[in-house]
């Protein structure tokens, strides 16, 4: 069993550490663009924003191969889209509901789905995304092809049922994925201090799966325990558990008056900012100066930017695609497409 | 032509798919050595092994939660739930994910998965172990239903079920298990989605699946030389073939909707709804409904026999249509 991993820059490659810098820094720009849209009322429905979790999906995504598959939850989202290689300007469109997102308007932030890239859509009722990513996973095995799955869920989706029944599945039938908690401490307002396990990883030990509990505000920290959990898992070593312990730096959405909180001003400060303490740690090793990092965070600010406009310019859905896709048609059997669409 | 029981239908059908597709594998509760609690997957696992045949943990959670991931991933699950009422403890994947998934992916994830489960009462299980699903899954637009019948359905549609690209939940009944027909010797299916017309009448249509199938033929035959029915048997409830059986109450003017589901938001009412709205003119008299009372299905024989249809209602139900 690993309780702690001991991440240090100095056994990072300058690839890996430049790539997780790139990704937090892609992470926070889009949910930043989002927002000030989110306020200026453009886009529809509940906003979630990832603050805080940048260093975790940042760190989770950089851990896997292109053709591992990725089965978001939680919900706190965006950062994982971004960083399975979803491109910014298809993520916006999606959160905006527009044609030209990744859905195609039928998913919104909750559902982003990307077959293609092996990102699996969230289930969106929490907790029951775990055993469709074991049933992924059992389908890697039994077509040997070398794949993984990681799997995300937040501190509150690890009461549900659904999760624990997952974690019996993938430890019975010994599947290559691996369970990402990601604990922020708070399900909407619910405390996470008052689950009775101090490390949410503890649920996979009576089942014997290899559990980890680590700094997820340290992307090196949740890089390197998430890749030795894809690296056993891929040589056949079965499953693993990590707690991410992160900081939701903003309410669960948008709006959300954290009345539940203390001081919500604290938890969105930088002593709890995982970009900013990275950026940091960097400039005092020597690897950034701060004119670097303003030039990276103003392209990231660019790139934004244009998806926000390609969001914005993009069409709405055709009304009448709302009936598409409800079934591939036509049923096997049948003649013709029975006035169904074809996809 | 071989005579089979429905378990028997069942299992060739299996049988023949694990055989034909290697993507294809059959998981649940005593599927493997056990061979099934109707025996539908006898054998099954000597055969083809403990990775295609798949015992799982007590979770329908998992069961159905997994096959929906599998499904996405590349395989076609045959996901077998002991009982139908069971979609209710996996409600969650059941209602929530498996129908919308292919949905929601705006079209990029397609969920050929099949979910088998015997439906129905009959066999003095009780509330929880005898219900009649299709009207409520039947009502998640994704979920492809389908009830069987005789054995040549349940081979051919749980053929064409797995090869589909769609979610299926496939509804064999519990007291038709040793139902005995004859079953083609050659490789057949059966079309998705649409109905049959069993027995050809010019009188009145009586619509009907599974045991209430055979009392609606018992009434046909009863009624004989003085009402002549016509049977049509849906065999898909959702979607439904409602231009099978629309033609049908065109020829004969008056309809019959019998089904184990309550008649409270029952598919009875959906096909006379279907049928009075698009074809109010073809009636010559006003539409019957025949189906499970509102109740629970009780445990004690003489009640689970009062609840549940019998001949004599349906011909009841005929009769008032003249």
């Amino acid at each position: 069993m690993v309780h702690e991993t001991t991440a240090s820059l100095e056994d990072c490659s300058a690839g890996t550490i430049e790539t997780l810098l790139e990704e937090m820094i892609r992470i926070r720009a889009f949910d930043e663009a989002a927002l000030d849209q989110f306020r200026d009322g453009d886009v529809p429905g509940f906003l979630h924003l990832c603050h805080g979790h940048e260093a975790s999906h940042a760190g989770m995504g950089t851990a896997m191969e292109p053709d591992d598959w990725l089965a978001v939850g939680g919900s706190r989202l965006h950062g994982q889209y971004l960083v399975k290689g979803v491109p910014m300007r298809e993520a916006m469109a999606e959160i905006y509901g527009k044609a030209t997102g990744s859905n195609h308007g039928k998913g919104g932030s909750m559902h982003l789905a990307d077959h293609e890239r092996h990102l699996y859509g969230h289930a969106a009722t929490i907790g029951s995304g775990q055993n469709p990513a074991a049933g992924l996973a059992l389908a890697q095995q039994m077509r040997e092809t070398g794949n993984v799955v990681v799997s995300t869920i937040g501190d509150g989706g690890t009461s549900r049922g659904s999760f624990h029944t997952a974690l019996v599945f993938a430890a019975t039938w010994n599947l290559p994925v691996v369970y990402v908690i990601e604990n922020n401490g708070f399900a909407i307002s619910y405390d996470a201090g008052n689950l009775p396990a101090d490390e949410l990883s503890a649920y996979g030990e009576p089942l014997g799966i290899p559990t980890a509990s680590v700094d997820g505000m340290d992307p090196v920290a949740i890089h390197e325990a998430v890749s030795a959990a894809v690296e056993r898992a891929r040589s056949g070593g079965g499953p693993t558990v990590i707690e991410s312990r992160v900081v939701r730096m903003r309410g669960h959405f948008e709006g959300d008056k954290q009345q539940y909180r203390e001081d919500p001003d604290a938890a969105a400060g930088e002593a709890h900012d995982p970009l900013a303490s990275f950026r940091d740690r960097l400039q005092d090793r020597g690897y950034l100066t701060d004119a670097e990092y303003e030039a990276r965070y103003a392209d990231a600010e660019s790139t934004a930017a244009d998806a926000v406009a390609y969001a914005r310019e993009s069409e709405f859905p055709e009304p009448a695609t709302a009936y598409e896709d409800v079934y591939v048609r036509p049923l096997y059997g049948q003649e013709g497409t029975d006035g169904g669409e074809e996809r | 032509m071989t005579e089979l029981s429905v378990s028997e239908a069942l299992r060739a059908a299996l049988d023949e798919e694990l055989a034909r597709d290697e993507r294809v594998y059959v998981a649940g509760e005593d599927v493997g050595s056990f061979g099934g609690n109707f025996g539908e997957t006898r054998s099954l696992q000597e055969k083809y092994g403990e990775t295609r045949v798949r015992d799982t943990p007590l979770s329908e959670v998992g069961i159905a939660g997994h096959a929906l991931g599998a499904a996405v991933g590349g395989l076609r699950p045959v996901a077998e739930l002991q009982f139908a009422d069971f979609a209710a403890t996996a409600g969650d994947e059941m209602i929530n994910q498996i129908p919308k998934m292919g949905y929601i992916s705006g079209g990029q994830f397609s969920v050929p998965l099949t979910v088998l489960a015997p439906s129905g009462a009959g066999i003095r299980s009780g509330a929880q172990h005898s219900q009649s699903v299709h009207a409520w899954m039947g009502s998640q637009p994704g979920f492809v239903v389908v009830t069987l019948t005789t054995p040549y359905d349940a081979k051919g549609l749980l053929k064409s079920a797995i090869r589909d690209d769609n979610p299926v939940f496939v509804l064999p009944h519990k007291n038709l298990m040793g139902k005995r027909g004859e079953v083609p010797d050659e490789e057949y299916t059966l079309p998705l989605g649409e109905a049959a017309v069993e027995r050809e009448g010019d009188d009145v249509t009586v619509v009907a699946t599974q045991q209430l199938f055979y009392r609606a033929i018992e009434a046909a035959e009863r009624l004989a030389g003085e009402i002549d029915v016509e049977v049509v048997n849906p065999r898909t409830f959702a979607p439904l073939d409602t231009e099978t059986i629309r033609a049908s109450v065109r020829k004969t003017g008056r309809l019959v909707a019998v089904d184990e589901t309550p008649l409270r938001y029952g598919t009875q009412s959906h096909i006379v709804s279907e049928v009075t709205t698009n074809d109010f003119f073809s009636l010559d008299a006003p539409p019957q409904t025949v189906g499970v009372a509102d109740t629970p299905i009780p445990f004690s024989p003489p009640l689970e026999d009062e609840v549940i249809p019998g001949t004599d209602g349906i011909v009841d139900a005929i009769r008032d249509t003249f």
